[in-house]
C-alpha cells in the first residue's frame, strides 16, 4: 500500500488565529466534554462530562447502550458538532473554539470516519468515492493511489460498481477505504459492522485493524461486539453520557 | 394499528385509519395542494370567464340589437310606408343616432345621443341607477322634455338629475342616470362620448337632424311569440330599397363582439392549459415524493398485515381530499377574479350576467382537474401499492417502483385531461398546436437533459466542485426532469411576455407620432369657411385638414352583387352597411397604390378612389365600376385609383372619395381634424364653437388617447398577471421536482461533509450543478418561449412581431434565479447545520 501519510504528518491544523495545542494531550483528549442540543422537548445533554485520552496509534473500543451517547462522542471528536462545555482537543485541535473551517480541514486531512450505514455517494463508483477525499486535498494522482487502496481492501474487481450494484460487506470496506485513503492520523469508527454478517463483519474489522497499525493511526471504535472490543488496545464504556468505566 | 387481511378493505377499518391519518395532517402534502390550486386557479378563471361572456353574449343577442331583426339607414330616415310594411311583421322600436355635443352648467362635452321611442327597449331592460322611467317620459310643466344620461356625464358638466342640459337648440332635464342600456353594443363602433338617450320625438326640435347629418336609423321588429323570424326576415330582404339597409339578427350583432371574446378566450386558454399542465406535473411529482417519504410507514402498514388494496384507498383519499382542498382554494380564486371580471367587462359591454351561470362551466373545470389528478397521483398510488413491506428495516426513503401499466393510465389521463381542455376552448385548434408546442418543448428539454446527463457522466473534472457537480449531472433522469420543470414555466413566461410586448409595441405604433388633437364634426358647409378663418387665425392651431363626410353602401362590383363579388371574407363589413364617403377634387394626400387622381376641373360623370380595404375586398383594379348609393341615390362610378389605408390614424378615413359632382350639392356635412400647440388653444376653440356652431360636435382626441393607453395600460397589466401565474406554477413545479431527491441530497452532503468538505465546497457544487440545468432550461425555454410567442401574435393577435428585449432576458434571468433556487433547496439546505442535525443524521 502506498505511504498516504507523509503529506501531512506533524502538520498543525489549527488556523492561525486558534494556536495548537500539544499533541503531547494525546490524539484526543477530552475533559469534562459536553455536547447539548435542542429538541422540541427542549434542550437536551448527551454528552455530560466526558473525560476521555486516546494516544496516537492507540485503538480504543467504546462500548454502551442505546442512546448512551456514542455517536454524539464520534460527531464531537470528529468536528461534526461543537461542544457545548468541557475540553476537547482533537490532534491538537481545541473543538471549542476552533472554527468550522479549521474542523473541516482537520477532518480532512487527519481524520477518517466510518459509520454502520456506510453514507458513500450512491452516484459515485467504488473507486470515485475512494478517490473524493484524495480530489479534495488536491491530490493529482488520486484515482491511481484511490486503486490501491480498494486493492488493498480486496476491492480490485468492484473500482467501477456503484454502491447499489455492492454488498454490505464490500460497502462497508469500500468506506474503509476511503477514511484511510489520506493517510488520517485518527479514524472514528461507529459500529462498523453492525450492518453485516459474522463472518463478512470479522473480514470488515480485520481490514480496519490491519489498516490501522500499519499506519500507525489512532482508531476509536464504537461497538456492541464484546469480540471486536476484545481486539482494541482498550475499553471504555459510556452510559447516560458519562464514561463509566 | 389493526390486523389486516385480505378482504379487510372495509368503510369502517379505512375510516379509521384515514382519521388517524387526518389527525397528523397533511401537511407533506403542501406541495401537491399549491400545485392544484395554482391549475385550478388558472384554468378555472379562464374558463369561466370565457364560458360566462359566451354565454352572457349569446344571452343579450336580441338585446344587444334591440330586436329579432333591425334594419339599419344613415342619413334620412327610411319612408314612412316602408316603415309600416316593416311593421306588419311584428312590433316595431325606432331609434337614431348621431354623435353631437352637449352643454350643461357652462360645459360642453361630445356625447353619443340616442333618441327612442316609447316602444324601446323590445328586448332587455333600461336599467336607471337614479330618477325613473315616468319622469322621463313625462314631460316637465315647463314642456321641457328629459334626457336621462350616464354618470360619468354627470361627473364632467357637475350636474345633477334635476338639471337642464342643452342638446343643439333644445334644452333638456336630466331625469335620470343610465346604469345599463341594452343594446349599447348595437352601434358597433367607437362611442367617443357618453350615452344621452332622449325621446325619439324630441330629436327634430333639436335642429340636429338636419338633411345630410350623420344620423343612424335604426328601425327594430320584435315577432310575435310563435311567429317565424325567417319568414320576417325573408320578407324584409324582399323589401330592401334601392339604397340598400343594413340589414343584422342578434346572430350578426353576438358574433360582432364574440370573436373579439373568442380570441381573448383562446389566448388565455392557452396559458391556462400550460398552466394545467405545468401543475399536474407538479402534482405527479409531490405525490410520488410524499409517498416516498412515508415508505417506511407504508412498509409498517404492510408489516401489520395491510393488504396493497388497503394501502392504495388510504393514501387515495389521503390524496383524494388534499386535492379537494386544492381545488377548493382554487375555485375560490378563480370564482371571486371572475366575478370581478365579469362585472367589470359587462358593466362595459353592458351585457346581464347572472354568477349562478358560472356553475357549468365550474364543473366542466372540476371533471378535468379529477381526471387529470387521478393521472397525476396514479403512478404514486401504484408505487404504494408495490412496496415491499421489507422497506420498514431499511433507512431512508424507498424508490418507488410503479406498475409501467399504472404509469401509461397516469399519463393518458393527464393528457385526457390537457385534450378536454383544450376542446372546450372556442377555437380548439388554436389551443391544440399551443399544447402541441408545448409537448414539444418538454420533449426537447427532455432530451437535452439526457445528453447533458451523458455527458456529465463521460467527464471527470480534476476538482472536488467540477466532479460532485457533474456527478449530479449524471444521476439518470435527475437534469432531464429539472430542465422540463424549468424550462416549461421559463418558455410559458417568455411566450407570453414576448406576445404582450408585440401586441403593446402594435397598439402603441398605432397611435401615430403626429395624431389630431380635435376632431370636428357636423360642420355644415356654409360653416366651413368660418370655421377655417377661426383655426387659421390662431396660431396656437394648424395642421388643418377638412373633408365633406358623407356614408355610402356598396351595393354591386362590375354589375355582380357586392355579397357574390366579395373574395375575402374577412372584408366583408366593406359592405356591411354604411361606409365613409367623401368626395374630392384634389388627392387627398394619400399615397396611390394603382391608377391616377382625375383632373382638379373633371366635372364628369362620378368617378372614384377606393381605399386598400375595398381592393383587397374584391380584387380591384382601377377600370372596375362600383355601384353604390349615397343619401338614397344609387351611383356607377369607375374606379380611378387605389388608395393605401392609413391604420388609425384619428383623422377621418374615407373607403370611398368620388370626384365632386354631383356630391358636391348634395346635402352633407364637413369634418375636419386639427392640431394644437397649445392645449389652451385647443380649449378656447371648443369653447368657441360651442357658442358660435352649437350643431359642430368637438372630438377631443387627447382624451380619446389617454384612454387608448388606458386600455393598453390594461392590457400590459392583465398579460403580466397570467405571466406571473405560470411562473409561479413552474415554481411550484420546481419545488415539487426539487423535493423528491432532497434527503438523499442530504445524505450525499453528509458524506461529503465527514470526508472533510467544506459547507461552501459542497455548496459550489450543488450550484454549479443547478446553473447547468437553469442554462439549458433558460436557453431552450427562451427559445421555446420565442417560438410560441411568434405563434400566438401570428395565430391568436394577428400583430407585428416584436418580442422586445424583456422577452430575451428574461428567461435567463429566470433560468439563473430558478438555478439559484433550486441550488438552495437542494444543495446549500442540504448541509446539516445547526446544533444536533449532525448526529441525528448519522443516527438516523
Amino acid at each position: 500500500m502506498p505511504d498516504t501519510t507523509e503529506h501531512n504528518r506533524g502538520t498543525a491544523t489549527a488556523d492561525a488565529l486558534e494556536p495548537p495545542l500539544s499533541e503531547k494531550q494525546g490524539a484526543v483528549a477530552m475533559k469534562g466534554a459536553r455536547l447539548s442540543y435542542p429538541t422540541p422537548e427542549g434542550e437536551i445533554e448527551v454528552l455530560q462530562g466526558v473525560d476521555l485520552v486516546v494516544t496516537p496509534g492507540e485503538i480504543v473500543a467504546v462500548t454502551g447502550p442505546s442512546g448512551s451517547g456514542k455517536s454524539s462522542l464520534i460527531a464531537v471528536i470528529g468536528g461534526l458538532e461543537v461542544p457545548s462545555g468541557g475540553t476537547t482537543c482533537v490532534l491538537g485541535l481545541d473543538m471549542m473554539t476552533a472554527g468550522e473551517q479549521a474542523r473541516t480541514r482537520l477532518r480532512r486531512r487527519d481524520i477518517g470516519v466510518v459509520f454502520q450505514s456506510y453514507h458513500l455517494v450512491p452516484a459515485m463508483t467504488a473507486l470515485q468515492n475512494v478517490a473524493l477525499p484524495l480530489i479534495l486535498a488536491g491530490e493529482s494522482s488520486a484515482e491511481d493511489r484511490a486503486a490501491a487502496l480498494l486493492k488493498r481492501v480486496g476491492l480490485e474487481h468492484r473500482l467501477t460498481h456503484r454502491p447499489s450494484a455492492l454488498s454490505g460487506g464490500e460497502q462497508q470496506r469500500v468506506a474503509i477505504a476511503r477514511a484511510f485513503v489520506v493517510g488520517p492520523r485518527l479514524i472514528l469508527a461507529d459500529e462498523p459492522t453492525g450492518n453485516l454478517d459474522q463472518r463478512t463483519g470479522q473480514v470488515v474489522a480485520d481490514t480496519m485493524f490491519s489498516l490501522a497499525r500499519d499506519t500507525g493511526a489512532a482508531m476509536l471504535l464504537v461497538t456492541h461486539d464484546p469480540a471486536l472490543a476484545d481486539r482494541c488496545d482498550r475499553t471504555v464504556a459510556i452510559d447516560g453520557g458519562r464514561i463509566v468505566s | 394499528m389493526a390486523v389486516m387481511r385480505d378482504g379487510d378493505l372495509t368503510p369502517g377499518i379505512l375510516l379509521t385509519l384515514l382519521r388517524a391519518e387526518l389527525a397528523a395532517g397533511i401537511y407533506g402534502l403542501r406541495l401537491f395542494i399549491a400545485c392544484v390550486a395554482i391549475a385550478t386557479a388558472m384554468l378555472g378563471a379562464v374558463w369561466m370567464l370565457g364560458d360566462g361572456l359566451s354565454r352572457s353574449l349569446e344571452r343579450s343577442g336580441s338585446a344587444i340589437l334591440g330586436g329579432d331583426i333591425a334594419v339599419s339607414v344613415v342619413n334620412a330616415p327610411l319612408d314612412e310606408s316602408l316603415v309600416a310594411r316593416i311593421a306588419e311583421n311584428g312590433t316595431l322600436s325606432r331609434v337614431a343616432e348621431l354623435r353631437t355635443s352637449a352643454t350643461a352648467k357652462g360645459v360642453r362635452a361630445p356625447v353619443e345621443m340616442k333618441g327612442v321611442d316609447a316602444a324601446y327597449p323590445l328586448y332587455g331592460k333600461l336599467v336607471l341607477a337614479e330618477g325613473s322611467m315616468a319622469d322621463f317620459q313625462a314631460a316637465a310643466s315647463d314642456r321641457r322634455p328629459g334626457a336621462l344620461v350616464e354618470r360619468e356625464l354627470l361627473a364632467r358638466f357637475g350636474a345633477a338629475v334635476g338639471d337642464p342640459i342643452r342638446l343643439g337648440q333644445t334644452e333638456f332635464i336630466i331625469r335620470g342616470v343610465i346604469e345599463t342600456e341594452p343594446d349599447r353594443l348595437s352601434a358597433g363602433r367607437f362611442l367617443v362620448g357618453p350615452r344621452i338617450i332622449v325621446g325619439l320625438k324630441d330629436l327634430p326640435g333639436t335642429g340636429l337632424l338636419a338633411f345630410g347629418s350623420l344620423v343612424d336609423f335604426r328601425y327594430r321588429l320584435k315577432v310575435p311569440d310563435g311567429s317565424d323570424i325567417q319568414a320576417a326576415l325573408l320578407d324584409l330582404r324582399n323589401l330592401t330599397p334601392e339604397g340598400g339597409w343594413e340589414l343584422e339578427t342578434p346572430k350578426d350583432a353576438g358574433d360582432r363582439v364574440r370573436r373579439t371574446v373568442d380570441h381573448t378566450t383562446t389566448f388565455l386558454g392557452a396559458a391556462g392549459i400550460v398552466a394545467l399542465a405545468v401543475g399536474l406535473a407538479g402534482a405527479w411529482a409531490a405525490a410520488n415524493v410524499w409517498v416516498s417519504r412515508r415508505s417506511r410507514t407504508i412498509a409498517l402498514y404492510r408489516l401489520s398485515g395491510a393488504t396493497p388494496a388497503v394501502v392504495v384507498a388510504l393514501h387515495g383519499m389521503v390524496i383524494a381530499i388534499a386535492a379537494a382542498a386544492g381545488m377548493a382554494f382554487g375555485f375560490a380564486v378563480a370564482t371571486v377574479t371572475t366575478v370581478v371580471l365579469m362585472d367589470i367587462v359587462s358593466a362595459r359591454l353592458q351585457l346581464l350576467w347572472h354568477v349562478e351561470t358560472l356553475a357549468i362551466p365550474a364543473l366542466q373545470v372540476a371533471g378535468v382537474l379529477v381526471l387529470g389528478l387521478a393521472g397525476a397521483s396514479s403512478a404514486a398510488l401504484s408505487g404504494a401499492a408495490h412496496l415491499s413491506p421489507g422497506a420498514a428495516m431499511r433507512s431512508g426513503d424507498a424508490p418507488l417502483s410503479s406498475h409501467p401499466r399504472h404509469l401509461a393510465f397516469g399519463a393518458a389521463a393527464m393528457a385526457g385531461a390537457v385534450a378536454l381542455a383544450i376542446f372546450s376552448l372556442p377555437i380548439p385548434g388554436l389551443a391544440a398546436a399551443a399544447a402541441a408546442g408545448l409537448v414539444l418543448a418538454a420533449a426537447v428539454l427532455g432530451l437535452c437533459g439526457w445528453v447533458l446527463a451523458r455527458f456529465a457522466m463521460r467527464r471527470q473534472p480534476r476538482g472536488f466542485v467540477g466532479r460532485v457537480a457533474m456527478h449530479g449531472l449524471a444521476i439518470p433522469g435527475a437534469v432531464a426532469t429539472k430542465a422540463v420543470a424549468i424550462g416549461i414555466g421559463i418558455a410559458g413566461v417568455t411566450a407570453i411576455i414576448a406576445a404582450q410586448n408585440s401586441l403593446e409595441v402594435s397598439l402603441r405604433a398605432e397611435l401615430p407620432e403626429r395624431i389630431p388633437d380635435l376632431v370636428l364634426l357636423d360642420i355644415q358647409p356654409h360653416q366651413v369657411e368660418m370655421v377655417r378663418a377661426r383655426i387659421d387665425g390662431d396660431p396656437g392651431l394648424g395642421d388643418l385638414q377638412a373633408s365633406p363626410f358623407m356614408r355610402a353602401t356598396i351595393l354591386k362590383v362590375n354589375g355582380v352583387p357586392a355579397e357574390e363579388a366579395l373574395r375575402l371574407p374577412g372584408k366583408s363589413w366593406v359592405i356591411e352597411g354604411d361606409r365613409s364617403f367623401a368626395w374630392s377634387a384634389a388627392p387627398t394626400g394619400a399615397e396611390l397604390l394603382a391608377g391616377e387622381w382625375w383632373p382638379e376641373d373633371y366635372s364628369g360623370p362620378p368617378v372614384v378612389s377606393a381605399e386598400e380595404d375595398v381592393q383587397e375586398a374584391f380584387d380591384l383594379k382601377p377600370g372596375d365600376r362600383l355601384t353604390y348609393s349615397v343619401l338614397g341615390r344609387t351611383f356607377t362610378s369607375e374606379v380611378a385609383n387605389i388608395r393605401k389605408e392609413y391604420h388609425r390614424t384619428f383623422r377621418p378615413e374615407f373607403l370611398l372619395v368620388a370626384s365632386p359632382q354631383p356630391f358636391r350639392e348634395a346635402p352633407h356635412s364637413w369634418v375636419m381634424s386639427l392640431e394644437g400647440n397649445t392645449d389652451d388653444s385647443v380649449d378656447a376653440l371648443i369653447r368657441d364653437l360651442a357658442a358660435t356652431a352649437p350643431n359642430v360636435t368637438s372630438i377631443d382626441i387627447r382624451k380619446i388617447v389617454t384612454r387608448v393607453i388606458e386600455v393598453i395600460d390594461g392590457a400590459v397589466l392583465a398579460s403580466l398577471a397570467v405571466a406571473a401565474t405560470l411562473l409561479a406554477a413552474g415554481a411550484l413545479s420546481l419545488a415539487s421536482v426539487v423535493a423528491a431527491d432532497v434527503d438523499a441530497r442530504r445524505r450525499e452532503a453528509l458524506a461529503f461533509v465527514l470526508i472533510g468538505a467544506s459547507r461552501m465546497e459542497v455548496a459550489m457544487a450543488r450550484l454549479g450543478e443547478a446553473a447547468c440545468v437553469g442554462a439549458l432550461a433558460a436557453v431552450l425555454g427562451g427559445i421555446a418561449g420565442q417560438a410560441g410567442g411568434y405563434w400566438l401574435v401570428q395565430q391568436a393577435l394577428r400583430v407585428d412581431w416584436s418580442p422586445g428585449a424583456v422577452s430575451i432576458v428574461l428567461p435567463l434571468l429566470l433560468g439563473v434565479l430558478s438555478a439559484l433556487a433550486a441550488g438552495a433547496a437542494g444543495g446549500l439546505g442540504a448541509v446539516p447545520r445547526g446544533r444536533g442535525q449532525v448526529a441525528r443524521l448519522l443516527t438516523s
